[in-house]
């Protein structure tokens, strides 16, 4: 325990500098701006920052690195709350609750609960790495391919759960996702799948030029057809920040969504990714009434936005104590370490005690400077969607060209996500939700590999997923929440087969 | 406003006959590095073009455009006008291993681009898992030969720098263990640290900190000369096997067509960098192997080229057809 | 994926279909699976030991197959939403406004032909009037002035501030600059021109359209 303090303290001493409070409000303020335009995302910033960080110390560096990263991902939910384009996979359960809440004028206790419980879960998350960093590293060593393709059928379950309409539409859409996961180069034989021998199709299709298309483009769309009719719901904006009844209703769905995206976060192969997912089923599960969801629910944005970030938080724990990066982002800061001079690695903690305490530390600060950032933006933000809608949406679109753009410089993707677009009106026009699709979509790639990975080491025994224990524990789990979702609707008779 | 908009218009049609820039270079150069930011590659290519930028004048841009194994990107700058404001950083995979992987490969390495210079090589080291029954690289290849079948090896995806030259030591050793893919070099060590499958080959920046940590231990080095940042691994002709001796050397190339006195002065402000102390450090402490003088000329690039595509096509279509 | 029904209209929910909007769902799961179905035809199924890269893809296609199949037949059985009016003006123009975006940021080649790389300079203005009309309520004027003050800014944001490798106008505009000007201060130059070009069309063409833009009209509704 004395080391705990003296470690943190060690931090505290290096984040605390002037230089490197500067760096850290400097990289969050970027950050939240990167994240609130829809498209581009940190890693193509971080990229482009990179030079500019020459200069700096490694520390300084990478104090702000981080927090491009963190703030974008405050910035991201920000665009899913108040457009509806979720930047990254973690935000797409934001914006299911969260821009309903903007549609009924509840924009600005969105924001706020989603700032103030992100600053929490990512309080709870410093310390978490701080005290227990390096022992729950082994946790990365505990999870191969067989549990990895548990957690993500798991993970798939959830996406039932998650679905407010037909069950069985829900299916069909999870099935699709993960479906259009499989298009392009087979990782194993490096055949070509599904990719009609179009180039661009060849890496698959990219995670947010479907995201922009399906949920940004679509809504713009959808949002086109009510026009002549104008449903619109005159409102007021009304309050800016929650209120004690929000907080009443928020604060629990908020710590169970920092603890589960905690752990989450840790494992190395994104698992951060089914944090928001998983703190959003159990809220719809445990909810009095569940129907609330989908429809603006506040426990739907608080208890999946702590999740995101605590998770955020947590990923960096096989980066800095084993030098795995988890994710591209992660990856990105791999190499904006290596080229300071810092090889990530096991010996980072005990070479380099500034640098790693440091970075704990200014996590911490940077959560409050996002906070303070982000409150006061939060009256600004909502006065955006005062702008006409007829001018708000080709400023949309234009933002989203660009940044889908800048992320790979293909001007192909940019056409995707007009693809998308229709294919996501059709599927709203059908009936069908767009969120289960791209959870499928998420899982789907990460499923297929260690399935293959695992069958491949068990030299083709299935048994392998239920000799194991932890794989056989999700798997039990898995089993049980799609019985108690589907029990409900098969036992309200015909009328409401396979509808909730 | 018409008018306004059909003049500019009209002035951007002039755009390819447009004014030939004296002086090169009066604005910043594009780099095209064919891979994730942050990887192996592109970390050689910043801070490679750090110094360079400086000795030009000019800001020299990395753009990453990544996809099918670096030949998306590649494919992009070899189209793009040779006016010496596009060049590219290819390697091992893009300009060696490519038309042997890519039968629709939209480029030659060895006839559709300009050489600059190589800039830095990473050895490839032989890795297995701490609880691997070997502890030296004769004891693993005896291994290997006895378990044929239970040996798991493991790779960053087809296309990648473990992949390529994981199938070029099984070629060299004749062994056939089961190919495990993973999706790039993180998840593929962290199951190697898992103990989950066997070993691997791979670049020395990826699998050093995981070596001096005890994490996975190292049979040997594909270079020459041992490496200072890991002194007690031996080279691979010191352990006793002969032929396998591979790097994944990063290098720059503009696209075929570009003026001789722009490849010149790219090639000194390259020769430069790689000259500086502070470039040098840093390629070092990544493990990187810093070409000598007379490696350096794009002369000895074009023959670099030439020898790595023969070196790698008939290893890897020999792969390709015992694979299916 | 892109098999349209718009010919399907509003049937009525009467007769044996009860849930037109099921029906067609369950056409467009069914034409999908068989589209991922004959394009892995040719691809190796493998087996449990070593899966080819079919297996997963040919199985998954047969489940959305069969998902296909039951929500036709549920609606037969019991029912359910009819299908929406469609509305072709929005998507053609979104869509419209995207491919200008595509086609004019950079050079892109379809065979022998190949567009102009235009830059942000232009992309931009024209995904945002080719877009803004995808609303009957459009007006040039309006789009127009946002365009002239949208494009600056980005251009400032992407192309000089976050140093974004994306194209932001094309070469031969240092041309009409002094040769001497860098890179940025022709994009700065530009961008000022752009900016006051706004303000101007903004003031000329003031009086002619009279009357505030409505604002209560469409506040919370996006």
């Amino acid at each position: 325990m004395g080391d705990f303090f003296s470690n943190l303290s060690l931090g505290f001493g290096v984040a605390l500098t002037l230089q490197n409070l500067g760096l850290a409000f400097l990289g969050c303020l970027v950050g939240t701006l990167i994240g609130v335009l829809p498209g581009v995302g940190p890693i193509a910033t971080i990229a482009m920052l990179l030079p500019i960080t020459f200069g700096l110390d490694p520390t300084g560096a990478l104090i702000m690195l981080a927090g491009i990263y963190y703030g974008a991902q405050y910035g991201g939910s920000t665009t899913a709350i108040l457009v509806n384009i979720p930047g990254e996979a973690t935000s797409v359960v934001t914006a299911l609750d969260g821009h309903q809440m903007a549609r009924q004028g509840r924009a600005g206790v969105a924001l706020g609960i989603a700032a103030i419980g992100s600053f929490f879960a990512g309080t709870v998350a410093t310390l978490v790495i701080a005290a227990l960093g390096a022992p729950l590293t082994r946790l990365a060593l505990i999870f191969g391919p067989t549990e990895y393709f548990s957690l993500m059928v798991m993970g798939l379950v959830f996406a039932v759960v998650l679905a407010r309409g037909s069950i069985l539409k829900a299916i069909a859409m999870i099935l699709v996702g993960v479906l259009l996961s499989t298009v392009g180069t087979d990782l194993e034989t490096g055949e070509e799948r599904m990719t009609f021998g179009l180039p661009f199709l060849a890496d698959g299709i990219d995670f947010a030029v479907l995201a922009m298309g399906i949920f940004g483009i679509a809504e713009i769309m959808r949002n086109l057809d009510h026009t002549e009719t104008r449903d619109v719901v005159q409102q007021a904006i009304g309050r800016l920040l929650p209120n004690l009844d929000d907080f009443k209703q928020a604060y629990k769905p908020v710590l169970r969504g920092t603890f589960i995206g905690a752990i989450l976060g840790i494992l190395p192969g994104n698992g951060a990714v089914l944090g928001p997912f998983a703190s959003y089923t159990l809220e719809k599960k445990i909810a009095k009434d569940p129907r609330r969801f989908g429809r603006g629910a506040i426990e739907g944005v608080a208890g999946p936005e702590s999740a995101n970030n605590a998770g955020a938080q947590t990923s960096f724990i096989p980066l800095l104590t084993l030098g795995i990066p988890p994710n591209a982002v992660m990856a990105l800061m791999v190499g904006a370490m290596t080229i300071h001079g810092i090889i990530p690695g096991p010996q980072v903690m005990t070479k380099n005690p500034t640098l790693f305490w440091g970075m704990i530390a200014s996590m911490w600060v940077g959560n409050l400077m996002l906070l303070v950032i982000n409150l006061p933006l939060v009256g600004m933000w909502v006065r955006l969607l005062k702008v006409p809608y007829r001018l708000l949406f080709p400023a949309i679109l234009m933002f989203c060209c660009i940044g889908i753009y800048s992320i790979n410089s293909l001007p192909t993707d940019v056409m995707f996500i007009g693809f998308f677009g229709l294919v996501g009106y059709m599927l709203i026009k059908f009936g069908f939700e767009p969120a289960p699709m791209l959870l499928g979509f998420v899982l789907g790639r990460l499923m297929e590999e260690n399935l293959r990975r695992a069958l491949i080491i068990s030299r083709g025994s299935l048994e392998t997923f239920i000799e194991r224990p932890v794989s056989a524990g999700l798997l039990a789990v898995a089993a049980i929440l799609l019985v108690i979702a589907l029990l409900p609707s098969i036992r309200k008779g015909r009328d409401e087969v396979f509808t909730e | 406003m018409k008018k306004v908009v059909l003049a500019l218009a009209a002035v951007a049609g002039l755009a390819a006959t447009g004014v030939q820039a004296q002086g090169y270079p009066t604005r910043p150069i594009t780099m095209i590095v064919p891979f994730a930011a942050g990887g192996p590659t592109d970390v050689v290519a910043r801070i490679v073009t750090d110094n360079m930028s400086r000795t030009l004048g000019q800001q020299i841009v990395i753009e990453n455009v990544a996809g099918a194994g670096g030949t998306t990107g590649i494919t992009r700058a070899a189209q793009s006008q040779p006016d010496g404001y596009t060049i590219m950083m290819g390697h091992m995979g893009t300009h060696g291993a490519a038309p042997a992987l890519y039968p629709n490969l939209k480029y030659d390495p060895t006839k559709d681009f300009a050489p600059i210079g190589l800039a830095a090589g990473t050895p490839i080291v032989i890795v297995a898992k701490k609880d691997f029954p070997a502890n030296d690289l004769k004891g693993f290849l005896d291994y290997l030969s006895k378990n044929a079948d239970k040996v798991n090896m493991a790779h960053a995806g087809v296309g990648s720098v473990s992949h390529s030259t994981g199938i070029f030591f099984n070629s060299v050793v004749k062994a056939k263990p089961t190919m495990v893919a993973y999706r790039g070099t993180g998840p593929a060590l962290n199951d190697l640290m898992a103990n989950t499958v066997d070993f691997m080959t791979d670049q020395i920046v990826n699998v050093a900190p995981q070596i001096q940590g005890g994490n996975i231990k190292a049979f040997a080095i594909a270079t020459p000369e041992r490496s200072p940042v890991l002194p007690n691994v031996p080279t691979t002709k010191e352990a006793g096997l002969e032929g396998y001796e591979v790097s994944a050397w990063n290098a720059i190339f503009a696209p075929k067509g570009t003026p001789l006195d722009v490849v010149k002065k790219l090639s000194d402000a390259l020769m430069k960098s790689l000259d500086d102390e502070n470039t040098k450090k840093r390629l070092l402490e990544l493990g990187g192997v810093i070409p000598s003088n007379t490696e350096r000329t794009p002369e000895a690039l074009q023959k670099l080229v030439e020898s790595e595509v023969a070196r790698w096509t008939p290893v890897l279509k020999a792969a390709g057809a015992t694979a299916e | 994926m892109s098999t349209l029904h718009e010919g399907s209209g509003p049937a009525r929910p009467g007769g044996p279909v009860r849930a037109p909007q099921n029906i067609a769902g369950g056409l467009v799961l069914l034409a999908l699976a068989a589209l991922a179905l004959w394009l892995t035809q040719d691809l190796d199924q493998g087996t449990l030991n070593a899966m080819g890269p079919a297996m997963l893809p040919r199985w998954l296609a047969i489940a959305v197959g069969l998902s296909g199949l039951a929500l036709l037949a549920f609606a037969f059985i019991k029912h359910g939403d009819a299908l929406e009016r469609w509305n072709l003006r929005g998507p053609v123009f979104v869509i419209g406004g995207i491919l200008a975006f595509a086609l004019t940021i950079r050079p892109f080649s379809f065979g022998t032909l190949t567009t102009p790389g235009l830059g942000m300079l232009f992309a931009g203005p024209l995904a945002i009037i080719i877009g803004g009309y995808a609303t009957p309520e459009a007006r040039l004027r309006d789009l127009v002035i946002l365009s002239l003050s949208l494009t600056p800014f980005c251009m400032v944001l992407f192309g000089d501030l976050l140093n974004l490798p994306i194209p932001v106008f094309p070469q031969a505009l240092t041309g009409l600059f002094p040769s001497d000007w860098s890179q940025k201060a022709v994009l700065r130059a530009t961008a000022a021109i752009l900016a006051v070009a706004a303000v101007i069309v903004f003031l000329a063409t003031r009086s002619r359209h009279r009357g505030p833009i409505d604002v209560a009209d469409h506040s919370g509704r996006i």
